[in-house]
């Protein structure tokens, strides 16, 4: 609360002092104002600010839909991002990978980016391979890879994954990996969890596999802020959950902390990464809005001068 | 021509897409044409990189300004192709490795004749679908090289492995069939010094022999009726699993026996030797010395308190967590009725010969499942016997099954349930390290992180050392006894090989980093460009604000003093920016989505019925 105070009383000291010298301010250079953004990002980073979080309905679906599986269940965690945007989706890709380990769920990986394999391996090392060395490779997990063909891979696996997948991302023969067995197409998977940075990505899972087998594929995502309006038309029949950005992202984990944490433990910093992450976003984005005002100042009083001349 | 070919494929493509969504009999038509979309757009990648050397070269070439950027970009795409593609630096992949095994090229026809098992029976005939059309299954293709049928006998040459008869035996459903592969493997099995030892692959044309040969294996093989070309393969193995390979090790584990080695592992004077390769099985024969954690009592867990203590201040909250994890071990009740549940009487599979005999015994409704005898429970002394391993970290896993099996009756089943309990166990030395991490992951009762000294650092993980630097040289004694077979199978990006180092070191954080300038970027614009010109721009200014704020905890804050359960609940920044995605968003991008979708229909149309031909490169015919 005192940090928000402070905040707060600082937005409101920096607009009376545009208010007061918008002829310095007026040609202010961009560099100070990267300068500005910097500090707001590096402070609540060094100083390890973190505000609390609630999960709203959008996040409570997402987490519902896992929770509702049963033991065993097959789930597709399609990590369709790269480093960019780990930032982001990192986060999300973890608690997702610790739910599905929680809930002892079988989880098939692919990717349908180039890079995507190497975040799919980031989140098993980070994840299963730390806390769940138990989760056997072929019989809990398996990393189908990449494959290039964006939505034309969807639309192939829809009805038959093997056509195109017939190796897993170490080129072991599908035939001889246990969990396998069974998986015949996108259609056998109890849920298709997707976390998307942009195309091909959620959109194209909705529409070329949850759409026209709405019967058979459930999938629920976790995609970038930019991604986030567009996906809001497939809600909720097509899409019953959307984790929009790290604030979606920090709202999956606090559910998932909250279940999964043995009480009298801290839970481990890696699952809180969306949570501290916030801290950034949320100065960052006051001073985005401190800026947008002072600009606005300095374009009426500017409008006023040329109107009084 | 050359744009009726193009606008063939597209219409065609199109048309077959199209037919498929709507006629399931035609599905698997949209699945041909999706693979071949997926097979262009791989090679769209070969001709990107052909088209990003050609612009590149081009500007490094004109040497406009900036033509530097491009030199690199040259530069970096050449670098990570090449170190892609050859796999510089990268590890042979383990699966492909056949650790442990010494190999000779061998032709299949050079297998001693009499290595060639027979059984009586033939090859079923079997038949399969293969995209609409009816063909003749044939086996395997692991076996099919192996497996004949000559005058009324199934023949198989060399060796027949366990997945071998595997995929024999799922070839055909038919008990018969599947009767005649298990005496087939029963009968191709080496025998004697040899059970175990030599395989044959076909797939490589190689004979391999397991660990070290001595000279009476060799001198068994040899006896074969062989040509040539097999004795060199015999003489070849025999010096290939001759070489030995030394470890300098300064401390033995605490289970270590020199007497109890593997026959081709000795001790001598700090000095681990093992002669020809070295297996799997017999790293972790040797990386298992290491005594299984036991049960730690109250008066155990006092002492090993009071050793804490003695080297620095231990809180409540971390005697707390210490004494979480000591909790969960093992007891002996816990492996007690994990063995006497083993002993109830499981089912076990049916042979298929037993399945045959019942049918030819004319048996109709057929169990593929046998009940074998009850197992015996525990008894006082075997229960004994398990109270004495819990206490006595000096007895092996594998004495505790001489004990048992001395004090009374032990099944396979028991056996087997009681590795399979004890195996995930952590070492000692394991456990005490977990303690350590555990001790140092727990706050106190105001949110700071607790920690521990060096002293009580080393006294947790003291044995965890020992235990990492002995595994770590068991490792190294694997893989310098091992002779590489195939250098190149080895993943492109496997930890530690240059690839990796460029995608980790490079492309990650460079990628990262230009994302993150954005933030930036969109800050100068936001003070610069966002104005409140017009009301439809300072409709879109209120919006930002409410998003901006709703999607961080100072909207929540801002309005937490509007109750929830209020009539102006609505209000709250956090609700309200929902509402606008939900609904003013959801709206709007529904009525693109709608009108974007009528005009794809409308050009991919055009495009269909050659209407629109601009997509060939012009839009005149």
């Amino acid at each position: 609360m005192l940090t928000l105070l402070v905040l707060g009383v600082l937005s409101v000291v920096a607009i009376a002092a545009v208010f007061k010298h918008h002829d310095f301010f007026k040609s202010l250079d961009r560099r100070w104002i990267f300068l500005l953004m910097l500090v707001a990002v590096a402070i609540p980073i060094l100083f390890q600010l973190s505000f609390p979080e609630k999960a709203t309905g959008l996040a409570q679906a997402v987490f519902d839909e896992i929770e509702a599986l049963e033991e065993g269940a097959p789930v597709l965690l399609a990590f369709d991002f790269d480093p960019g945007s780990e930032g982001e989706l990192g986060p999300m890709a973890t608690a997702f990978t610790r739910h599905c380990c929680e809930k002892k769920l079988k989880m098939y990986y692919l990717s349908l980016w180039p890079v995507g394999p190497q975040m799919i391996e980031d989140s098993i090392n980070r994840v299963i391979k730390s806390d769940f060395p138990t989760l056997e490779y072929g019989q809990d997990y398996v990393n189908l890879g990449y494959k290039p063909g964006n939505e034309g891979v969807i639309k192939v696996i829809v009805t038959d994954l093997r056509e195109l997948y017939t190796t897993d991302a170490k080129g072991t023969n599908i035939d001889q990996i246990p969990m396998m067995a069974g998986i015949k197409s996108v259609q056998d998977f109890d849920l298709v969890i997707n976390v998307s940075a942009g195309y091909a990505g959620t959109k194209e899972w909705v529409q070329y596999a949850a759409t026209p087998y709405k019967e058979q594929i459930r999938i629920v995502a976790g995609c970038t802020g930019v991604q986030a309006p567009l996906l809001y038309p497939y809600i909720p029949e097509q899409l019953p959950g959307l984790l929009g950005a790290i604030k979606g992202a920090a709202e999956y984990e606090k559910l998932v902390v909250d279940m999964y944490t043995p009480e009298g433990e801290t839970p481990d910093p890696k699952y809180l990464e969306g949570i501290r992450r916030m801290g950034p976003q949320l100065v960052a984005h006051v001073l985005m809005i401190v800026l947008i005002i002072a600009g606005n100042i300095i374009f009426f009083v500017e409008k006023k001068r040329e109107a009084q001349r | 021509m050359k744009r009726l070919v193009p606008y063939w494929i597209a219409a065609v493509a199109g048309f077959v897409l199209i037919v498929s969504h709507f006629i399931p009999d035609s599905q698997g038509w949209g699945e041909v044409a999706a693979i071949w979309f997926d097979i262009l757009q791989a090679i769209a990648f070969i001709l990107g990189g052909g088209n990003l050397i050609k612009i590149h070269l081009k500007k490094a070439s004109d040497r406009p300004a900036g033509w530097g950027y491009s030199v690199v970009v040259l530069v970096s795409f050449l670098t990570v192709l090449s170190v892609g593609l050859l796999k510089v630096g990268v590890p042979p992949a383990p699966i492909q490795e056949y650790y442990g095994e010494s190999f000779a090229p061998l032709p299949l026809a050079s297998i001693p004749a009499s290595q060639v098992f027979t059984v009586p029976g033939s090859i079923p005939e079997k038949v399969s679908f293969l995209r609409f059309r009816q063909v003749r299954a044939k086996v395997h293709a692991s076996v099919r090289a192996q497996l004949r049928e000559e005058g009324g006998q199934i023949t198989f040459r060399g060796w027949m492995r366990g997945n071998q008869r595997t995929q024999l035996l799922g070839y055909k459903e038919q008990l018969a069939w599947q009767c005649n592969i298990e005496n087939l493997f029963d009968a191709s099995q080496a025998k004697d010094e040899l059970a175990g030892r030599i395989q044959y692959y076909v797939d490589h044309s190689v004979l391999s022999f397991k660990g070290h040969m001595n000279e009476e294996q060799r001198d068994a093989l040899l006896a074969f009726d062989g040509d040539a070309s097999w004795e060199a393969a015999v003489n070849e193995l025999y010096d290939k699993s001759q070489a030995t390979t030394d470890v300098r090790v300064d401390e033995v584990p605490p289970l270590f026996d020199p007497d109890a080695l593997p026959a081709n592992v000795s001790y001598d004077a700090g000095t681990l030797s093992v002669r020809g390769p070295m297996n799997a099985g017999q790293r972790g024969q040797l990386v298992g010395l290491f005594p299984t954690a036991r049960p730690v009592d109250g008066s155990a867990r006092t002492a090993l308190l009071d050793e804490l203590r003695a080297l620095g201040p231990v809180e409540t909250e971390q005697v707390a967590a210490f004494d979480r994890l000591l909790d969960g071990l093992w007891s002996v009740e816990s492996l007690t009725h994990v063995l006497d549940e083993a002993a109830k009487a499981q089912e076990e599979d049916k042979t298929a010969c037993e399945m045959l005999d019942e049918q030819v015994a004319g048996v109709t409704d057929i169990d593929p499942q046998k009940m074998p005898g009850d197992g015996r429970t525990l008894n006082r002394a075997q229960v004994a016997a398990l109270g004495r391993f819990a206490e006595d970290e000096s007895l092996t896993i594998g004495g505790l099954v001489a004990m048992l099996r001395e004090a009374g009756d032990l099944s396979g089943a028991q056996e087997r349930a009681l590795r399979r309990f004890l195996g995930p166990v952590p070492t000692a030395g394991t456990l005490r390290k977990s303690l350590c991490f555990a001790m140092m992951k727990v706050d106190d009762f105001e949110g700071r992180r607790l920690t521990l000294n060096e002293g009580q650092h080393d006294l947790l993980l003291a044995d965890y050392r020992a235990q990492a630097a002995w595994r770590h040289a068991m490792r190294g004694l694997m893989r310098r006894a091992h002779t590489v077979k195939f250098p190149w199978s080895g993943e492109y990006n496997a930890q530690g090989a240059p690839f990796w180092w460029l995608y980790e070191y490079m492309f990650k954080p460079l990628q990262a980093t230009i994302f993150a300038m954005l933030a930036f970027y969109v800050a100068s614009a936001a003070f610069r460009a966002f104005r409140a010109k017009n009301i439809e721009a300072i409709l879109l200014l209120s919006t930002a604000f409410i998003i901006l704020l709703g999607r961080t905890f100072a909207g929540v804050w801002m309005t937490s003093w509007i109750a929830d359960d209020s009539a102006f609940a609505g209000l709250k920044v956090e609700n309200l920016s929902m509402y606008i995605m939900q609904v003013f968003n959801t709206a709007g991008n529904r009525a693109i989505m709608i009108g974007i979708a009528l005009g794809i229909t409308s050009t991919s149309l055009k495009v269909l019925l050659g209407v629109d031909r601009s997509y060939l490169g012009s839009a005149q015919e």
